[in-house]
């Protein structure tokens, strides 16, 4: 019986013992190209040259900020453009994909079938190609310069409509519905009071997905806004990468460095809903 | 007592406006123009004209450049590439996100410090692709680089070894950079869908005794499913237009080892020809499998809860039309 | 009531975004505009430079900078040149990687003749004595399109130390006679040098910049793949130098090429094939020192290389529907053709654009070269000027095309796989042939 007992502990402390030494070195992992990218935001460009990998800092951030600064990086300018493209997108994203995915899950409709295939065909042209279309489309309306194709376009996200699509049906009882009907609730408010707040999780993650990749966004914006006032963090990187003949790497990597500080914050502020979860069951009880 | 006729199928179409408003305006004219000029003859900078493809004869010949496409060694290699890439990178990265997902979502044992190693493992997501490409091309530097280095110190080679040269070494690094970037990120996926399923069914099977282990393939990965069905159509997707990896890290080589199918069409459109036509014809292809692969995923996968769903939506309208009758 | 308040805010939120997404076109001032398309701040700078030195000269400068870095410098020019109007570029620049392609290719019907604009190129060209291959690069069959200010003609910079250690003497006049002309020379210095345990270069692509632009045809010749025989030489030149040691066997802008600027591997690098921008932007800063004694700074020399070559530089275009053609010709003319003190080329050459003591570089004009002063501490106070004046002569630009960057990098992953043991010489040629055509459509001869 002791034994068995023993055997047991033993056999749980190795479990939790591969479990923190598997998820340390992961996380160790993780961890590694961002340190690379922070040391070398501190070195010179020929420090980094001879050697591109360095695990201590140098003394030139004060030197890289300047050539950073003396060229086209306006820190702020940047951040406000990158916010607004980004939070926009993430808002309309976020917000009609549940709308989208709402309508799918929880009518009956003649071309609900039709619709839902429709979106998962959308979702698996391949992108390279249609974006020569999409920009020669956004220079003929003359759009250029505005962060209106940018973000409007976030209101048909395929790929999101199918993940809501996919949480809800396994979160989402239709039961829940029929008894807000039964207290009056009017169909909008109810999607707006009772399935938003149920989909927090789902919500938190793709809006994660949705931020970080708007964010990091590099070749739309790169040829579509071509306004000094209206570059984003990426392409003011992107132009400090200039010519590969003389390359600040150090300012480049301090740009790089910049660039993912904000979503450092973003993901901390959302991480949490993933962290905590408000799972359905609380809702219930 | 309200006397109104209860059918909801209106609300359907009106919340599916946005969606089908923003998609007409931005997305529709691109669509369609890929589409077409894969059957013309489009190809050269700033052209605007084109025309259906013809024989010699003057017959319409509308599948010559898919002809050439399929006939195109490079595009096989791709494809072929694109496939050993995909699933070389997809299958420990399921497997490693659904492991963290279990023990992240383990009710017995906690693990402390779960939230950041959460933030922790998502993270090389966040990096750009361009910069994650740059750090690994440095670390198999070449005469001298970290990896020799230490490949050296360790006694495991006697001289450095050019990697860039090696076809399965660079599919390698590819495929761990894909998995690298990616687990964390399936990870948030499943562990979203596990917070989405009802606390009771847990509580209940915990009473009834079950283990972890068991609780997690007896009742975690089954309510996963639908989700999982989105990890495995997205990730394929994703997986079969994989692009700035390979091109960032070696271009596509060495001899062509590494090339993917959407950087064959990239090249066509955009390395010096512009065969906007041939580019539009390979992507025509490319989505015809995706579409085929999806298909049977999502027979293998085969959606239960739609089908459930359809059937209580079916009886609740015909409840409605009872009440609207009577 | 509750509902009422959040419908409210979210019609207000979207109102803000919708209205904060359109504004920002307001009516620009009547002041005259001139946009500058450029991939780098160096053009721009210059005529931000003009409108300071010339304050009579009334235009706004619009600057566009798009890196070529991430690839989406040409699609951004190409949409902006074929969309046209007001926002069209009026002036804009090239890199030699793709410079032919708005000069002779697909798009260079969008480009102005210097002619056209009101410049009185003959006698200017004369006047300025600029090197043939930027004026050959720059023309097609309407006249000249495009000018360089910089001259980008290479030459063989070396090791002074290990000139004396091999042959006893680091004179740049004795040196080009060791290592040139042509490569049967080249390879004998080699030998010598590797008898002392030196490598000749640090890697097969530093030799590949000469033979590439050194060749007589470029790689397409009536709409056909051709390998000129002194480009196809180049595979064998590569498995020399590796099956002999020759190299370090490095990749340009890699750690370990880096490393060789240095003096930083075990075996030392005697030399370098490059144009002025190499030393000033990439050696100095990589010899390890910034005065004569650190590193191996101080140690160089440039002689004549023992073929002629040419890398990099940039072109100046101007759109055929500039509005603003009497401005435009009159910024292109003091970039590219002014041979006068005042010129953009003898402050460039000097150093002296923004003030004493800038970064000096050789440029398009012989005969601003011919009166400035191109002594370099870098090395040893050698005027720089004496070896790139016959440079520049000495180069072609008679091999260059739209597909170069493509079909460059296939060619040097083949002659890779035929240097490294993996396939059989005729194998990488019949393979580079095969992804030349299936690539770009190109037939081999």
């Amino acid at each position: 019986m002791n034994a068995r007992h023993g055997s047991i502990r033993a056999k749980r402390i190795t479990y939790k013992t591969i479990v923190y030494v598997v998820c340390t070195f992961l996380a160790l992992l993780s961890i590694f190209p961002f340190w690379i990218m922070f040391m070398n935001a501190t070195r010179s460009t020929y420090e980094i040259q001879q050697s591109s990998i360095s695990l201590v800092p140098s003394k030139y951030f004060m030197s890289n900020w300047k050539i950073l600064t003396g060229k086209a990086f306006s820190p702020m300018t940047g951040f406000i453009n990158s916010m607004t493209v980004s939070v926009g997108v993430t808002v309309l994203a976020v917000y009609f994909s549940s709308l989208t995915a709402y309508a799918l899950m929880a009518y009956s409709w003649k071309l609900r079938q039709a619709f839902f295939s429709f979106i998962m065909a959308i979702m698996m042209i391949p992108a390279q190609l249609s974006s020569i279309g999409f920009y020669q489309f956004i220079y003929r309306i003359g759009m250029t310069n505005k962060f209106t194709p940018l973000i409007v376009p976030a209101i048909a996200s395929p790929a999101m409509v199918f993940f809501m699509r996919q949480y809800l049906m396994a979160a989402l009882p239709l039961e829940i519905v029929d008894s807000a009907r039964i207290d009056g609730s009017r169909e909008f408010a109810t999607f707006n009071r009772i399935i938003l707040p149920i989909m927090k999780p789902a919500l938190a993650t793709q809006a994660i997905f949705s931020f970080v990749g708007s964010w990091n966004n590099l070749f739309i914006p790169l040829i579509l806004l071509t306004n000094k006032k209206k570059y984003t963090m990426p392409i003011m990187v992107s132009l400090l990468r200039g010519d590969i003949y003389k390359t600040e790497y150090g300012s480049v990597y301090l740009g790089l460095s910049l660039t993912v500080l904000p979503l450092f914050v973003i993901y901390f502020m959302l991480a949490k809903y993933i962290i905590a979860g408000v799972a359905l069951g609380a809702l219930k009880e | 007592m309200r006397k109104k006729s209860v059918s909801y199928a209106k609300y359907g179409y009106i919340f599916s406006i946005p969606f089908v408003v923003a998609f007409l305006v931005f997305s529709l004219y691109p669509i369609v123009y890929t589409l077409v000029i894969g059957f013309t003859d489009l190809r050269g900078l700033g052209v605007k004209e084109y025309h259906f493809l013809r024989t010699a004869e003057g017959n319409l010949d509308l599948f010559g450049n898919f002809r050439t496409v399929l006939n195109n060694k490079t595009f096989t290699t791709s494809l072929k590439n694109t496939i050993i890439l995909w699933t070389a990178n997809f299958i420990p990265q399921i497997s490693m996100a659904l492991l963290l997902t279990a023990w992240f979502t383990d009710r017995n044992f906690k693990v402390k410090g779960q939230g950041a190693y959460k933030i922790l493992i998502y993270m090389p997501n966040i990096i750009t692709a361009a910069t994650i490409a740059i750090l690994f091309n440095s670390l198999f530097g070449y005469p001298k680089g970290p990896v020799n280095d230490l490949l050296m110190k360790l006694k495991c080679i006697d001289g450095p070894r050019n990697f860039s040269l090696q076809r399965w070494t660079a599919r390698g690094v590819v495929s761990f950079i894909q998995f690298w970037m990616w687990y964390g990120n399936t990870m948030i996926v499943l562990i979203a869908g596990v917070l989405g399923i009802n606390p009771s069914l847990f509580e209940a099977a915990e009473i009834d005794g079950a283990t972890p282990t068991q609780i997690f393939f007896r009742i975690t990965l089954p309510l996963l499913r639908t989700i999982l069905l989105y990890v495995l159509v997205t990730s394929m997707i994703g997986g079969l237009q994989m692009f700035d990896i390979p091109k960032l890290f070696l271009n596509g080589g060495p001899d062509q080892a590494t090339i993917t199918s959407s950087m064959f069409i990239h090249e066509q459109a955009f390395s010096g020809s512009y065969l906007y036509n041939r580019a539009s014809a390979a992507s025509i292809i490319v989505f015809g499998i995706i579409i085929v692969l999806s298909i049977i995923l999502f027979q293998i996968l085969k959606d239960k809860d739609e089908v459930a769903r359809r059937k209580y939506l079916r009886a609740q309208r015909k409840a409605a039309r009872r009440r609207v009758n009577s | 009531m509750a509902k009422r308040v959040r419908t409210i805010t979210l019609v207000l939120l979207v109102a803000i975004l919708g209205v904060s997404l359109f504004a920002g076109g307001q009516a620009e001032a009547a002041k005259k505009v001139i946009n500058v398309w450029s991939f780098t701040d160096e053009v721009p700078k210059m005529i931000e430079r003009y409108k300071e030195l010339h304050p009579e000269f009334d235009y706004e400068i619009k600057t566009t900078i798009i890196a070529t870095t991430d690839g989406a410098y040409q699609p951004a020019l190409d949409q902006a040149l074929i969309g046209g109007g007001a926002d069209a570029p009026d002036i804009y620049a090239a890199e030699a990687a793709f410079v032919l392609k708005y000069t002779q290719g697909d798009a260079k019907q969008y480009a102005a003749t210097y002619k056209d604009l009101g410049i009185d190129v003959d006698r200017l060209l004369k006047e300025a004595d600029i090197a043939q291959y930027t004026v050959d690069i720059g023309s097609n069959e309407r006249g000249l399109v495009a000018l360089g200010y910089q001259a980008t003609g290479g030459a063989f910079i070396y090791r002074r130390s290990i000139a004396k250690d091999v042959w006893g003497t680091d004179d740049p006049q004795v040196i080009k006679t060791k290592i040139g002309p042509g490569l049967d020379k080249f390879f004998e210095a080699a030998e010598a040098l590797k008898r002392k345990g030196y490598a000749i270069v640090s890697g097969d692509g530093d030799l590949w910049h000469a033979v590439e632009n050194s060749s007589d045809k470029g790689w397409v010749v009536d709409g056909k793949l051709y390998l000129d025989p002194k480009r196809e030489a180049f595979i064998d030149h590569s498995k020399r130098l590796m099956d002999n040691g020759y190299h370090n066997d490095t990749q340009d802008w890699t750690d370990a090429w880096f490393a060789d600027m240095k003096g930083a591997n075990p075996k030392q690098a005697f030399g370098f094939f490059g144009p002025a921008w190499l030393i000033n932007y990439v050696m100095a800063g990589n010899s390890g020192g910034t005065k004569i004694g650190e590193g191996t700074y101080g140690d160089w020399a440039v002689c004549e290389p023992p073929i002629g070559f040419f890398w990099g530089g940039t072109w100046v275009l101007a759109n055929r529907d500039t509005k603003v053609k009497d401005a435009v010709a009159e910024l292109i003319e003091w970039i590219t053709l002014d041979s006068s003190e005042t010129g953009l080329q003898y402050f460039w050459a000097n150093g002296t654009l923004f003030g004493a003591g800038g970064t000096k570089d050789s440029v398009a004009s012989g005969t601003v070269m011919s009166k400035s002063d191109g002594s370099l501490d870098f090395l040893g106070g050698q005027d720089m000027f004496e070896a790139f004046v016959p440079a520049g002569a000495f180069a072609t630009g008679k091999n260059l095309t739209q597909y170069d960057e493509t079909i460059n990098s296939t060619w040097r992953a083949q002659v890779r796989e035929y240097t490294a043991g993996n396939k059989t010489r005729a194998q990488a040629i019949a393979d580079f042939k095969r992804m030349v055509f299936e690539t770009l459509d190109l037939p081999g001869n």
